[in-house]
C-alpha cells in the first residue's frame, strides 16, 4: 500500500518554531519520547524472535592472526555486510558488523576507547559448512552461518549467544524512494520483496515529528539492533544512566531502558527513562560466570531486558543450549538509531575480571588529586566573592573540614563562560588566593553553549572560524539555553578541540589560577528549545556527521577537551579535576560524574546507591549525588542522613538550586551541625583508604564502590542488593535512607566472614555452615552511620582532621587491622604527593600490609618506587584480638628497634599499639610481645 | 635556668623553649614565677595542671600517663589535654600567647598545618610555613582600632543619651496629648449625641411629610400614565386605519410597501424584509396584534419621518423620563438611609482610611485612563440627577420643603460632630499604638520612628524606615517592593535591641514572602551601611546608629556581625 507523505506537519512546525522557543523546562514526562514514538525503536522492537534472515557466507571467510571476517547477507533484501570477529587481550572478543559498501559512510565511535585495543592471537579450531569455531586463550567463539549466530564460550562454558533470538537488524543506507502517487501497489510489492515492509509502512522512516519538532532524516532509516542471551546469568547490570534499581528489570511490560543523553527536569525515580549520560555497557552476572558487553554506539539506543521469569521464547534457547535444565538466563536486545554494530565481549569469568577487561578498553579514572576526594561545597549560586569568603570562613569557624568551593553559572558575566561578573566577582584571583591560602581550591562552571553576543570573544571566534555545530541548512545552529540565544561548539572539530583547550590557559582565562578547576554542565547538550531539551538530530558536525550519529559522545568530547586544557595549563604537572553531567563509555578518563538535578527527598537519597553502583560497574567510579538534593529544601534529618551517606560515596559535594534556602551545616540546629561535622570527619579520617582505592581503580579497573557480588560472586542473595555496597573489599556501607529510622536491615555477606562495626568494633560473625550471608537488624540513632570493616582487611586512616585534606599529607597514619577467623589480615596503602603526575615516574609508596600470628609487616609492592613522605605510623589498632598484650616491638632499618606500649580493651577485643612512630617510607615489622 | 631537653623520639614536641630567649616573656614569667615552664600550647590559667615532676592526669580524668607523654605528639587523653601543643588530638585546643597582641585559642588541628594562625607563629613550629611574628603590628592596629571604637562608642553613647532623652520626651508628649484627647473625646461624644437627637427628631418630621407627598405624587402619576396610554392607543387606531388602505381590518405587506416611511435602510424601496419586520414576521396583521407589536415598531419610523427626533438612540425618551422619576425617589431615600447608617459604618470607614494610608501603589483602576473617563461620566450623570432633584424639590409644597431643609441641616450638623469624634478616636489609637511600640529600654530608638534611611547598591535603592517597613526599588525606577513590615526585635536574649525583623513582605515568584533582618551597629550617625540577600528573599541590612552605643560594649559584638548567615 502506498502512503501519501504528510507535509502539513512541516508547515505547522515552521510556524511554531518561528514564534520562538520556550526556555521553561517542564516536569512533563510527555516531553520525552517513548519507544513507540521513536520510529527506529518501534521498528526494531517489532522484529519477532525466530529465524534470522541473516546468513554468513563462510566461503568468503578470511582468517588473520587475530581476526576472521566474512560477508553477511540479509536474505530478505540481499543487503551485504561485513562481519569481523577479533580476539583482544584480556579475554575479550570484538565483533563488528557494518555495510559492505554503504552509499554513505557509517559512523564509528571515536574517543570512547582508550586506544586501539591490543589484539590477541586467535586460531581456528573447527570449521564445517555450518559453522566455524575460533579460540583465543581460554575462550572460544562459535560462529554459525545460517541463521547467523555467534556463541561465546568461557572456559568451555557457553556464556553469551548473539542473535540467538534472531533480532539482528541492520538497515542499510538506501536512496529515498520517489513518492509514487498512482503506482502504490507496485511499490508495496517491491518493498515486500525486499523484506522491508516495516520501513515502507513506517511514516517515521524518512522524516519524523515529535511535539513541535521535525526531524528531516535526510539519510533515512539506518537502525542497527542485535540480541544477546546470557546463559547462566541471574541479572544484568549497568547501562547507566537511569534512576532505577541496580539490577536491571525486565522491560517486557515497560519501555526499554533508554540511552540518550538528556537534561531531564525533575527526573522521576524507578523507571527506564533516559538521563544525562549513556554508557552502553552491560554486565550479566550469575554465580558461575560474569560477562560484559560493550555496545559501542553513540546514537540513541534502547535496551530491552528479559529474564528467565518472563516466560518468553528465551526458554527455548536455554533448553537448546543446556538440555532440559532450567538454567537461568538474561536476554538483552540493543537497538540503536544509526552507526554500526561494534560489540566487545568481556568474558570474565569473575566480576573483577570484567571490570579489568572493560576498563582496559575504555580506560580507568586517573588518580584524582587528594582534594578532589574530600568535601566540596557548592550552591547555585554563592552571591559574590564576599559570600564565598564568608562561607569558607564559617567552615573554619565551625571546625568543619572543606577542600573546594564551587561557583555555578552566576559567577560569569551574563553566562559568558571564561568571564567573571564585573561587580560580584570583580576580584577572582584574590578570592581564589584566599581559598588556596587555606589549602583549598575553587571549581567554576564552564558549559558548552556559547552566548550569541557580538561583544563575546568566544562567540566571535567561534562564528568567524566556523566552530559551531551547524543546523540542517548548514548555518550555525542556534538554540536557547542559560544565556538566551546560544550556539554550540563542535567538539568533533580538531580545531575546536585545540581552541577550546587553549581557553583554559591562565593567559586566556583571566582570573583563573592553577587552583581553579572545572565543572562541565549542560553538555548532553541541553538545548531548552530543542526536541527533548537537546539538539536536533539533523544538525551537522565536523566531517559531515549528523548529530544523531554522535549525540551520546558530545559530553565525552567536551570533557576530553577540557581535560586537555587543564593538563596543558600546568604543562602536564598537575592532575586535572573536572565534573561532568553528560557522560559516555570512557568519560571516566576525564571527569567525575554526578547524578544531576535530584531532589530533596528520601527516595532521591535512597537512589544514590543504585545509580552510583550502576555507574561504578560501568567504569565510572568517581560518582556522587548532590548532597541534600538539588531541588527543594531538605529538613534537618534528611540533610543529616545525606551527609552521612555521601561521606561514604566517591564524589562528595553539597549543591542546591538557586530557589532553595541556604543549607550550609551551621544553619541547622547545634545537634545537626555536630552530626554533620562527625560525618565530614569520618570522610576525612578515611581519605587514605579512599585514595588507595582510587589508585587501585586506576591500576585494576576495580570500582571504588562495589556491589556485594563483586567480592561474593557466588552468593545469590547479594545479587539484587542495592541499599548497601562495599568500598573496595574492605568496608561494607549501609546508609540510612529512611526518615525516623531506628534500625536498618543489613545483609552481611560471606560464610565464615567477620564484620566489625566501625564505631563499636563489635564483631558480627557470618556462619560458615550456610552458603549465604547473615541478615541483621542494626539499631541506629541520628549519629549512626552503619559501616563495617571486613575481617581480614587492613584500613589506613588519619585521625587528625585538618581544615583541608591537602594539609594532611604529612600527618601520621593509623592502621585498623581487622582480623578474620584465622587471625590474619592484609591490606594496602598508597601514598604520593596528592597532586602531581610525579607518581607516574615512580614517586610514590605502595605498601603491602600483612598481619599474621603476632606480626604486622609493611613491604613495598613496587620496590623501585620511592616517595619521601614525612608521614609516620601513629597507631595500630588490632580489632578482634583475643587476649591482653602490653608490649610490642617495632623494627626498621632506619629506626632500629623500639619497644612500644600496647593497651587492650577486653570488652571490645581491641588492642591498640601506641606510637610505633616509624616512617611510612620504610619497610618495617611490628611484633606483639 | 632549667634546660629542657628533648623528650620522646620526635622533634615536634618541645616545651616553650623560646620563652627563655624572649626578654618580654621572661619579664612576664618573673611576674608569674610559678608558671615559668608551661608546655607548648598551654595558657597561663591552665599551666598549673602540667607539673613535670608528676604523672599527668587528663583534665577529664580519663587517664593518667607519664609526664613525658605530654606533648609527645600522641593523643592519650580523650579530652586532648595531654597534647596542648601538638595536632595529635582531634578535639584539642592550642593556646597562642601572641605577646604584643591578644592571646588566641585554636583547634589543635591547626597546629603545624602549614597555615599561620597565631601572630606569634607558635602554631607552626614544625611545618613548611614561613610565618612572621606580626603580633606587635597587629596589636598596635588592634589597640588603635579598639581605641577608635571606644572613642566612637563614647561619642555614640553621648548621642544615645540624647536620643533616649528625646525618646522619653516624645513618650511624655504623646502621653499628655493622649490625656488631652481623651478629655476632648468625652466632650465630642456628648455633642454628637445631642446632634443625633436633633437629627432624629427632624427626620421624623421630614419622613412623614415626604410620605404624604409621595403618596399624592403617586396618584397623580398614575392618572397621568393612564391618560398617556389612552392617547397612544388613539393615535395607533387612527394610523391603523390610515394604513389599512383596503379597509379589511388587517394590514398586509403590500399596504406597508407603498409607504416610503418604512424604508428603514433608505435604499429607495420598502423591501419584503422591512415590511415583514414591521408585521412581526407575519403576512398580515390584525388590529389587536398591531397595538402590541406593530405600532411600537412603526412609531419610531413615523416620528423619524416627521422629524420629531434625531436618531434611533432617542427612541426611549419616554421611558427615560419615567425612569428619572424613579431615580428621584431613590435618591432621596438612599441619601437618608446612608446618613442614618453612618454610626454603624464608622469603624469600617476608619479601617478603609487606614488601609489607604498603607497603600503605596495607586489603585489599579485609577491608572486605567478609560476607567477614569467612566468615572467622570458617572459624575456628570449624578450632577444632572441632582439638578433634577432640586428642580423636583421645587415642586414640594412649602411646608414639606421647610421640613426637608431642617432635616438636612440637622444631618449635616450631626455628621460634623460624628466626624470630630472619629478624628479624635483615630488620633488616640495612633498614639496608643505608638506608646505600645518597644523603643528600647530607655526609649533610645523612639526618635527613629518616622525616619527613613536609604542605601544604594549596583542595582537597587533600599529604604529602611524603622518601626515601619523596609523596601527596595530598582535604580531604573518602578514601584517599591516591600521587603517586610515592622515585626519586632529579635536579638539574642541578652542583646534584644541589636536586631530588627521586618517580615510579611511581598511574596517572591516561586518563593517565600520577603523578610529583612537589620543588624544595628554603633556609630555616631544614623545610616544604612550595607544590604545583602543571604537567602533568596531574605535580606540582611546593617544599620549604624548611636542608639546601640553603650560604653560597656566590648568590640566582640561587632565581630559577630554576620552570625546569622
Amino acid at each position: 500500500m502506498k502512503k501519501i507523505r504528510q507535509c502539513f506537519g512541516i508547515v505547522l512546525w515552521l510556524i511554531i518554531v518561528s514564534l520562538g522557543c520556550n526556555p521553561v523546562q517542564s516536569v512533563d514526562r510527555n516531553n520525552f519520547k517513548t519507544c513507540e514514538q521513536s520510529s527506529f525503536c518501534r521498528r526494531s522492537r517489532r522484529v519477532k524472535p525466530g529465524q534470522s534472515p541473516y546468513q554468513l557466507h563462510l566461503n568468503t571467510l578470511s582468517v588473520g592472526s587475530s581476526s576472521i571476517s566474512a560477508e553477511l547477507v540479509n536474505y530478505n533484501n540481499l543487503a551485504k555486510f561485513k562481519f569481523e570477529l577479533s580476539a583482544i587481550k584480556e579475554e575479550t572478543f570484538r565483533m563488528k558488523i557494518s555495510e559492505l559498501s554503504p552509499i554513505r559512510p557509517r559512523y564509528e565511535v571515536e574517543s570512547a576507547l582508550v586506544s586501539e585495543p591490543e589484539l590477541d592471537t586467535l586460531k581456528i579450531i573447527e570449521q564445517t559448512a555450518d559453522h566455524v569455531t575460533v579460540q583465543a586463550g581460554a575462550n572460544e567463539a562459535k560462529v554459525f552461518a545460517a541463521p547467523f549466530r555467534v556463541d561465546l564460550y568461557s572456559h568451555g562454558q557457553l556464556v553469551i549467544s548473539s542473535n540467538a533470538r534472531g533480532l539482528l537488524k541492520f538497515e542499510h543506507y538506501r536512496k529515498k524512494p520517489e513518492p509514487k502517487a498512482e503506482e502504490g501497489a507496485g511499490a508495496a510489492e517491491e518493498a515486500e520483496a525486499a523484506g522491508e515492509e516495516d520501513i515502507e509502512a513506517d511514516p517515521g522512516a524518512w522524516e519524523e515529528n515529535f511535539k513541535s519538532h521535525h526531524d528531516t532524516k535526510p539519510y533515512g532509516p539506518a537502525a542497527v539492533a542485535l540480541d544477546f542471551s546470557f546463559v547462566g546469568a541471574h541479572h544484568a547490570y549497568g547501562i547507566p544512566e537511569h534512576a532505577d534499581s541496580f539490577a536491571l528489570k525486565s522491560t517486557k511490560n515497560t519501555d526499554p531502558y533508554r540511552l540518550y543523553n538528556l537534561d531531564v527536569f525533575e527526573y522521576e525515580l524507578w523507571n527506564p527513562m533516559a538521563l544525562y549520560g549513556s554508557v552502553p555497557f552491560l554486565i550479566a552476572h550469575g554465580p558461575a560466570r560474569t560477562v560484559g558487553v560493550l555496545w559501542l554506539n553513540a546514537a540513541e539506543t534502547w535496551v530491552d531486558i528479559l529474564s528467565s521469569g518472563d516466560q518468553t521464547v528465551v526458554s527455548s534457547i536455554v533448553n537448546f543450549v543446556s538440555g532440559s535444565d532450567p538454567t537461568p538466563q538474561v536476554d538483552a536486545h540493543f537497538i540503536s538509531e544509526t552507526g554500526i554494530i561494534d560489540v566487545f565481549f568481556n568474558l570474565g569469568p569473575r566480576p573483577l575480571d570484567v571490570f579489568r577487561q572493560y576498563t582496559k578498553l575504555t580506560g580507568t579514572a586517573p588518580l584524582p588529586q587528594y582534594f578532589a576526594i574530600a568535601y566540596h561545597q557548592s550552591r547555585w549560586n554563592y552571591n559574590d566573592q564576599d559570600d564565598v569568603r564568608m562561607v569558607e570562613s564559617k567552615f573554619d569557624e565551625h571546625d568543619l573540614p572543606l577542600d573546594v568551593m564551587w561557583l555555578d553559572i552566576e559567577h560569569t558575566d551574563n553566562k559568558k563562560y571564561f568571564t567573571w561578573d564585573h561587580l560580584r566577582f570583580s576580584q577572582p584571583t584574590e578570592m581564589t588566593q584566599n581559598l588556596t591560602a587555606h589549602g583549598r581550591k575553587l571549581v567554576v562552571i564552564v558549559d558548552p553553549h556559547i552566548k550569541r553576543d557580538g561583544s563575546y570573544f568566544l562567540h566571535n571566534d567561534a562564528e568567524s572560524n566556523g566552530y559551531y555545530v551547524k543546523n540542517k541548512e548548514g548555518r550555525d545552529f542556534e538554540g536557547w539555553c542559560w544565556p538566551g540565544s546560544s550556539s554550540y561548539l563542535d567538539f568533533l572539530n580538531p580545531a575546536v578541540q585545540d581552541y577550546y583547550a587553549q581557553r583554559y590557559s591562565l593567559d586566556n582565562f583571566k582570573g583563573s589560577t592553577e587552583d581553579t578547576y572545572i565543572w562541565n554542565d549542560m553538555n548532553e547538550p541541553s538545548v531548552f528549545s530543542g526536541p527533548e531539551v537537546t539538539m536536533h538530530k539533523d544538525c551537522v558536525h565536523h566531517g559531515g556527521w549528523e548529530h544523531r550519529e554522535i549525540h551520546n559522545i558530545y559530553a565525552l568530547l567536551n570533557t576530553k577537551v577540557t581535560f586537555n586544557g587543564l593538563f596543558r595549563r600546568s604543562e602536564g604537572k598537575l592532575r586535572p579535576f573536572i565534573l561532568t553531567r553528560g557522560h559516555f563509555a570512557g568519560s571516566q578518563r576525564y571527569a567525575a560524574v554526578w547524578t544531576g538535578d535530584n531532589a530533596a527527598d528520601w527516595a532521591h537519597l535512597r537512589i544514590t546507591v543504585p545509580m552510583c553502583l550502576s555507574l561504578s560497574v560501568s567504569g565510572i567510579s568517581f560518582c556522587g549525588a548532590d548532597v541534600g538534593g538539588f531541588f527543594r529544601s531538605p529538613d534537618e534529618e534528611l540533610i543529616t542522613r545525606w551527609y552521612q551517606a555521601a561521606a561514604f560515596q566517591p564524589f562528595f559535594r553539597s549543591h542546591a538550586h538557586i530557589d532553595t534556602k541556604r543549607r550550609e551545616p551551621w544553619l541547622f540546629g547545634e545537634e545537626t551541625l555536630g552530626v554533620i561535622r562527625e560525618a565530614l570527619r569520618k570522610r576525612y579520617s578515611l581519605l587514605p583508604l579512599w585514595y588507595t582505592l582510587f589508585r587501585e581503580h586506576e591500576l585494576t579497573g576495580a570500582p571504588v564502590m562495589q556491589p556485594l557480588w563483586a567480592q561474593f560472586p557466588t552468593e545469590t542473595d547479594t545479587f539484587a542488593i542495592d541499599d548497601e555496597y562495599l568500598l573496595g573489599d574492605r568496608l561494607l556501607v549501609h546508609p540510612v535512607t529512611e526518615a525516623e529510622a531506628s534500625s536498618v536491615t543489613v545483609y552481611f555477606p560471606g560464610p565464615g566472614q567477620i564484620w566489625y562495626d566501625m564505631d563499636s568494633y563489635e564483631a558480627i560473625h557470618v556462619s560458615s555452615k550456610h552458603s549465604g550471608g547473615r541478615t541483621e537488624q542494626i539499631p541506629v540513632n541520628i549519629r549512626k552511620v552503619p559501616v563495617f570493616q571486613r575481617g581480614g582487611t587492613i584500613v589506613p586512616k588519619k585521625e587528625r582532621i585538618r581544615r583541608a585534606a591537602s594539609l594532611s599529607l604529612d600527618d601520621p597514619f593509623t592502621l585498623l587491622v581487622a582480623l578474620d577467623v584465622n587471625g590474619t589480615a592484609s591490606g594496602t596503602v598508597y601514598i604520593d604527593d596528592g597532586r602531581s603526575y610525579e607518581y607516574k615516574q615512580g614517586k610514590y609508596l605502595y605498601l603491602d600490609l600483612k598481619f599474621e600470628g603476632k606480626t604486622l609487616t609493611s613491604r613495598f609492592i613496587d620496590k623501585n618506587s620511592k616517595f619521601p613522605t614525612k608521614a609516620w605510623l601513629e597507631r595500630v589498632v588490632i580489632i578482634g584480638w583475643p587476649s591482653a598484650v602490653s608490649k610490642a616491638r617495632i623494627e626498621s632499618k632506619g629506626m632500629g628497634t623500639n619497644v612500644l606500649e600496647a593497651s587492650y580493651n577486653s570488652a571490645a577485643h581491641l588492642l591498640v599499639v601506641r606510637k610505633p612512630a616509624v616512617s611510612m617510607a620504610e619497610e618495617w615489622t611490628l611484633s606483639l610481645l | 635556668m632549667l634546660v629542657i631537653g628533648r623528650i620522646g623520639s620526635f622533634e615536634r614536641m618541645f616545651y616553650n623553649a623560646h620563652l627563655v630567649f624572649s626578654s618580654l616573656v621572661v619579664l612576664l614569667q618573673v611576674s608569674h614565677a610559678s608558671e615559668i615552664l608551661r608546655p607548648r600550647g598551654v595558657s597561663i590559667s591552665k599551666a598549673s595542671f602540667y607539673v613535670p615532676e608528676r604523672d599527668f592526669t587528663c583534665m577529664d580524668g580519663s587517664a593518667t600517663v607519664p609526664f613525658i607523654y605530654v606533648n609527645d605528639d600522641y593523643c592519650d587523653c580523650e579530652d586532648g589535654s595531654d597534647e596542648p601543643g601538638t595536632p595529635a588530638c582531634p578535639n584539642g585546643t592550642f593556646h597562642c600567647t601572641n605577646a604584643g597582641h591578644k592571646p588566641l585559642n585554636i583547634p589543635s588541628s591547626r597546629v603545624n598545618d602549614g597555615i599561620c594562625d597565631c601572630c606569634d607563629t607558635s602554631d607552626e613550629y614544625a611545618s613548611q610555613a614561613s610565618c612572621v611574628n606580626n603580633c606587635n603590628e597587629l596589636g598596635r592596629a588592634a589597640r588603635a582600632e579598639a581605641q577608635k571604637l571606644a572613642e566612637l562608642t563614647k561619642q555614640g553613647s553621648e548621642l544615645r543619651i540624647q536620643l533616649s532623652k528625646k525618646g522619653k520626651q516624645i513618650r511624655q508628649e504623646k502621653q499628655e496629648k493622649l490625656n488631652q484627647l481623651e478629655k476632648d473625646l468625652g466632650e465630642a461624644e456628648r455633642l454628637k449625641k445631642e446632634k443625633e437627637g436633633l437629627k432624629i427628631a427632624a427626620e421624623d418630621l421630614e419622613g412623614s411629610a415626604l410620605k404624604q407627598y409621595q403618596q399624592e405624587e403617586e396618584e397623580r402619576k398614575q392618572a397621568q400614565n393612564e391618560e398617556e396610554k389612552r392617547e397612544n392607543e388613539q393615535e395607533a387606531f387612527e394610523y391603523f386605519h390610515k394604513l389599512d388602505s383596503n379597509q379589511d381590518g388587517k394590514l398586509q405587506l403590500s399596504e406597508l410597501q407603498v409607504r416610503q416611511t418604512f424604508d428603514s435602510n433608505r435604499d429607495g424601496e420598502v423591501s419584503d424584509d422591512e415590511a415583514k419586520f414591521l408585521l412581526n414576521q407575519q403576512e398580515e396583521m390584525s388590529w389587536e396584534d398591531f397595538v402590541i407589536s406593530g405600532w411600537p415598531r412603526m412609531k419610531p419610523l413615523l416620528m423619524l419621518d416627521k422629524g420629531l427626533f434625531q436618531g434611533p438612540d432617542s427612541t426611549h425618551t419616554a421611558k427615560q423620563e419615567g425612569d428619572n422619576n424613579q431615580e428621584e425617589k431613590e435618591h432621596i431615600s438612599e441619601g437618608k438611609e446612608e446618613e442614618l447608617d453612618h454610626s454603624e459604618d464608622d469603624e469600617d470607614e476608619e479601617e478603609e482610611e487606614e488601609e489607604d494610608d498603607k497603600l503605596y501603589e495607586p489603585h489599579p483602576e485609577e491608572e486605567d485612563p478609560s476607567a477614569y473617563e467612566e468615572d467622570e461620566e458617572e459624575g456628570e450623570t449624578a450632577n444632572e440627577a441632582k439638578g433634577e432633584v432640586e428642580e423636583a424639590a421645587s415642586k414640594y409644597d412649602e411646608e414639606t420643603q421647610r421640613l426637608i431643609n431642617e432635616a438636612n441641616q440637622a444631618r449635616s450638623e450631626f455628621e460634623e460632630a460624628d466626624r470630630n469624634v472619629r478624628d479624635i478616636q483615630r488620633e488616640i489609637q495612633q498614639i496608643k499604638d505608638t506608646l505600645l511600640k518597644d523603643y528600647g529600654s530607655e526609649e533610645e530608638f523612639a526618635p527613629l520612628d518616622g525616619e527613613c534611611f536609604e542605601f544604594t547598591d549596583n542595582e537597587y535603592i533600599y529604604k529602611l524606615c524603622p518601626f515601619d517597613q523596609a523596601t527596595q526599588r530598582s535604580k531604573s525606577g518602578g514601584a517599591d517592593t516591600r521587603l517586610g513590615s515592622w515585626s519586632g526585635w529579635i536579638g539574642a536574649d541578652d542583646d534584644k535591641y541589636r536586631t530588627m525583623l521586618f517580615d510579611g513582605g511581598q511574596s517572591c515568584w516561586n518563593g517565600p514572602q520577603r523578610s529583612t533582618k537589620v543588624k544595628l551597629l554603633c556609630g555616631t550617625e544614623h545610616a544604612l551601611k550595607s544590604v545583602s540577600e543571604p537567602n533568596r528573599c531574605e535580606y540582611f541590612f546593617e544599620f549604624v546608629t548611636p542608639a546601640v552605643c553603650l560604653q560597656l560594649d566590648s568590640g566582640d559584638k561587632q565581630d559577630n556581625i554576620k552570625d546569622e548567615l
